[in-house]
C-alpha cells in the first residue's frame, strides 16, 4: 500500500506529545494539578518522549518514498505512466 | 468528571487521524482485493502489531483489568497460556496453508479443503459471532462513556447511551467504508501505539504509588501475585480452574481455537506481503502480547492495592471462610456497583457491597491522570473499543462477501459490484452490531460471556484445522458432522452443567443438572474440551466411513501433500523456527518469574 504507516503514526505522535509538552510548560510548578500524578509534571515529561517516538518514527517513514504497489501495476497505469504529461 | 479542552483536544486529534487515514487510502481502495485483503502487501511488523491490536478490544481492556483486580495475576495465563503457543503453532504449521493455498478467507479454506457445506456452517457462524462481539465492544464503549460521564453537560444524560453508540459506529463505519482492510490494520497499529502510550505512565506512577512489584506482594494474598499458585485444585485459587482444565480448556482447546482459526486475527496475516511474512506474523505479535499483562492486568492488581494495607484482616475475619476466594482481598479504589435504576449500590445475597471491577482501569486513569494526561488516556481506551470493533467489521464484511453473497447470492459479478458490497456489508455489519450492542445488556461479565461464545462456535472448530491440515483422510462429510456434533455437545454440556452459585438459566443447567463446577471460567473450559474431542471422535468416524478425495486435489492445503516452505536462503536466526523458539523460551521465563 501507498501510504507508510510510520508517517500517520509519527505525525499523531508528534502532535498528542506537543500538545502535552506546550501544556506540561505552561502548567509547570502547579502542584494542585500534579497532586493525582505524585507530584509528577506528567505532561511534560511524556508529551517529551511521545514527541521524540513521534520525531523517529516520521523521519524513518519519509525516508521511504510514497510509491504505488510495485507488485502489481496496473496496465492502465503504465500506460499512463508512459505518456508525457501535459 | 470534568474535562478540560486539552482533553478533548488530544481526542480530536485521534479521531481527526483515524479517520485522515481513510481519506488517505481512499485513492488505493481500486479491486476487491485492495479492500479485503489489503493488496497483500503489508510489511510483516505492521500486520504483526495488527494482529494483536484487533484482539485488543473491550473485552481485553476492561476484562482483563476487571480480572487482575479480582483474581490477580492469574488472568495473564490468558495471555500465556491462552495465546502464545497457539500463536506460535499457527505461523509456524498452518499459515502456508492458508497463505499459500490463496483461500481469501478461513471458510473459504474449508472448501477448497472439505466442501460447501463446510463452509457454509463455518461462514454463517463466524459472521454472526463478528456481530456479537462487535456489539459488546460497542455496548461496553457506550456504557463506559456513560458511567464517566465524559458527554456530562455537552448532552443530555438520558441519551449519552445512545450518542455514544452511534458515534463510535459512525466513525468505524467512516474508516472501514474509506479505506477497507489496510485502513483498519493502519489504525490498529496507532492504537497499539497509543495503548502502550496511554498505559505504560499509569503502571509506572501507580506502581510507585504502592510500593513496586514488592508492595503488591506484600498486600495482596499470595493467590493473586503467583500465576501457579493453587492451580493443583480448583478449590485453592480464584479462577476456580485446576490445572487440567486451564491447560487442556484454555491452553489447547479455546486458544488454538480462537488464534489459528479465527478468521478476525488470520485476516491480518493473509494480508502480508509474501509467505514469510504471513508465517512471521503471529510469531512477531506474540512478543508484545507476552508483555502486555504488565499494561493491562497489572493496573487492576495496583487498583486494589492502593490504601490497603491489611491483607491479614480480610484473613483473620471470621466470614472469610464462607466468602467466595475472590472477595477475601481488599478492594483498594474499586468502587461499588451501582445500580443503574435506583442508584444505590448493589448488594449480594449476603448483603455485602458488590465491587464494580470492570472500572478497575477508567478508576485507576481518573485516580492518577493529570489534565491532558488523562485526555492520552481515555484516548487509548477509545482507541481499544474501536479497533475491537474494526477487526469484527472488517472480516464480517470479508466473509459475508466472498463467503456468503458470493457464493450463494451473486455468483458471477464484476470485481466492482463486489467492492461495491463490500461497503455495503461494512454499513450492514456496523447496523447489526448496533443491534447486538442493545442485546449484550443482559451479561454481567464482559468476558466471560465471550468465553461462552468463542465455546460454542470456536472449541469444536480446532479439531476440523487440525485434522483437515495434518490427515489427509479426513473429508468434507466427516468435518462437518464432526463440526455440528461439537457445537451440540458444546451445547449439551452447557445445558447440562452449572457453576457454583448460580441459578439454572443462562448461565447453565437449563436442560438439567448433572455436574456443578466450582466456577463459570471452569465450565466454560470443560464444555470447550467436550466440544473438541466430541468433534475429534465425530470427524475420524465419518470420514473413514466415507469416500476420501483423490491426493491431487489436496495439494497445497493438507502437510502431508505440500512441500515445505523453501527456507535454505535464510540465515538460522532468519527462520520463523528460530523466532518462535525464542518466543517460547521467553514465555516459560515470564512463568518462572511469576511462579
Amino acid at each position: 500500500m501507498g501510504l507508510d504507516i510510520r508517517i500517520p503514526l509519527g505525525l499523531i505522535f508528534l502532535a498528542i506529545g506537543g500538545i502535552m509538552t506546550l501544556f506540561g510548560i505552561a502548567t509547570h510548578g502547579d502542584a494542585a494539578l500534579y497532586e493525582r500524578s505524585m507530584g509528577v509534571n506528567l505532561n511534560l515529561a511524556w508529551g517529551i518522549v511521545m514527541f521524540a517516538f513521534g520525531a523517529i518514527m516520521f523521519f524513518i517513514g519519509r525516508r521511504q518514498k510514497w510509491q504505488d504497489d510495485p507488485v502489481n501495476p496496473r496496465p492502465w497505469e503504465t500506460k499512463a505512466k508512459a505518456k508525457p504529461r501535459h | 468528571m470534568t474535562l478540560t479542552y486539552i482533553d478533548w483536544l488530544i481526542m480530536l486529534v485521534y479521531f481527526a487521524f483515524v479517520l485522515g487515514i481513510g481519506f488517505a487510502l481512499k485513492r488505493y481502495m481500486r479491486t476487491s482485493n485492495d479492500f479485503f485483503l489489503a493488496g497483500r502487501s503489508i510489511p510483516a511488523w505492521v500486520c504483526g502489531l495488527a494482529f494483536i491490536s484487533a484482539n485488543l478490544g473491550a473485552q481485553e481492556v476492561i476484562g482483563m483489568g476487571a480480572s487482575g483486580a479480582k483474581y490477580g495475576i492469574l488472568t495473564s495465563h490468558f495471555y500465556w497460556i491462552g495465546a502464545i503457543p497457539a500463536m506460535c503453532f499457527v505461523g509456524i504449521f498452518m499459515m502456508p496453508f492458508y497463505y499459500g493455498s490463496k483461500a481469501r478467507s478461513v471458510p473459504e479454506y474449508l472448501r477448497l479443503r472439505f466442501d460447501e457445506k463446510t463452509r457454509a456452517l463455518n461462514a454463517f457462524s463466524f459472521a454472526f459471532m463478528t456481530i456479537f462481539s462487535s456489539g459488546i465492544s460497542m455496548y461496553a464503549m457506550a456504557l463506559l462513556i456513560q458511567r464517566l460521564g465524559l458527554f456530562h453537560g455537552i448532552v443530555p444524560d438520558a441519551y449519552v447511551f445512545h450518542v455514544s453508540i452511534v458515534l463510535s459506529a459512525v466513525i468505524v463505519l467512516g474508516y472501514i467504508f474509506l479505506g477497507g482492510l489496510t485502513s483498519a490494520i493502519y489504525n490498529e497499529v496507532l492504537q497499539f501505539f497509543l495503548i502502550v502510550a496511554g498505559f505504560l505512565p499509569l503502571v509506572w506512577i501507580g506502581l510507585r504509588n504502592v510500593g513496586g512489584w514488592s508492595g503488591i506482594r506484600h498486600t495482596l494474598p499470595a493467590t493473586m501475585t503467583q500465576s501457579w499458585h493453587g492451580m493443583a485444585h480448583a478449590s485453592t485459587n480464584t479462577l476456580g480452574v485446576e490445572w487440567v482444565g486451564l491447560t487442556m480448556g484454555l491452553g489447547f482447546v479455546l486458544s488454538f481455537g480462537y488464534w489459528c482459526t479465527d478468521f478476525l486475527v488470520v485476516q491480518r496475516a493473509m494480508a502480508a506481503d509474501s509467505e514469510l511474512s504471513a508465517r512471521r506474523v503471529p510469531l512477531i505479535a506474540a512478543i508484545p502480547k507476552m508483555f502486555f499483562p504488565f499494561l493491562v492486568i497489572l493496573p487492576g492488581l495496583i487498583a486494589v492495592s492502593i490504601g490497603s494495607h491489611a491483607s491479614a484482616t480480610a484473613a483473620g475475619t471470621p466470614t472469610a471462610a464462607v466468602m467466595p476466594l475472590d472477595q477475601q482481598h481488599p478492594h483498594g479504589i474499586i468502587p461499588q456497583k451501582i445500580d443503574p435504576i435506583t442508584a444505590q449500590p448493589v448488594l449480594d445475597a449476603n448483603g455485602v457491597p458488590v465491587y464494580d471491577y470492570d472500572l478497575a482501569i477508567p478508576t485507576m486513569l481518573l485516580h492518577f491522570f493529570p489534565t491532558g494526561m488523562l485526555g492520552l488516556g481515555l484516548t487509548a481506551l477509545l482507541a481499544s473499543f474501536m479497533s475491537g470493533m474494526a477487526g469484527n467489521v472488517t472480516a464480517f464484511n470479508t466473509v459475508w462477501t466472498y463467503d456468503i453473497y458470493q457464493a450463494y447470492i451473486n455468483k458471477r459479478a464484476s470485481d466492482a459490484h463486489y467492492l461495491w458490497m463490500g461497503r455495503m456489508a461494512t454499513i450492514g455489519g456496523i447496523v447489526l452490531s448496533i443491534g447486538a450492542a442493545y442485546l449484550a445488556t443482559s451479561f454481567n461479565n464482559i468476558m466471560d460471556a465471550l468465553q461462552l461464545v468463542f465455546a460454542f462456535v470456536n472449541a469444536p472448530l480446532f479439531a476440523t484445522f487440525l485434522l483437515g491440515m495434518f490427515w489427509k483422510r479426513t473429508t468434507g462429510h466427516g468435518a462437518f458432522s464432526g463440526l455440528v456434533a461439537g457445537t451440540f455437545g458444546a451445547l449439551v454440556h452447557h445445558g447440562l452443567t452449572i457453576p457454583a452459585g448460580y441459578a439454572p438459566g443462562i448461565h447453565g443447567g437449563w436442560l438439567n443438572i448433572v455436574h456443578t463446577y466450582p466456577s463459570d471460567m471452569a465450565q466454560n473450559f470443560w464444555t470447550a474440551i467436550f466440544a473438541f474431542t466430541i468433534n475429534l471422535l465425530v470427524t475420524v468416524g465419518v470420514s473413514i466411513a466415507s469416500e476420501p478425495r483423490p491426493e491431487p486435489e489436496l495439494v497445497g492445503l493438507v502437510y502431508s501433500l505440500t512441500p515445505k516452505p523453501v527456507e535454505e536462503h535464510l540465515e538460522w536466526y532468519q527462520k520463523p523456527a528460530t523466532l518462535a523458539l525464542a518466543v517460547l523460551g521467553m514465555l516459560v521465563i515470564l512463568n518462572l518469574v511469576f511462579a
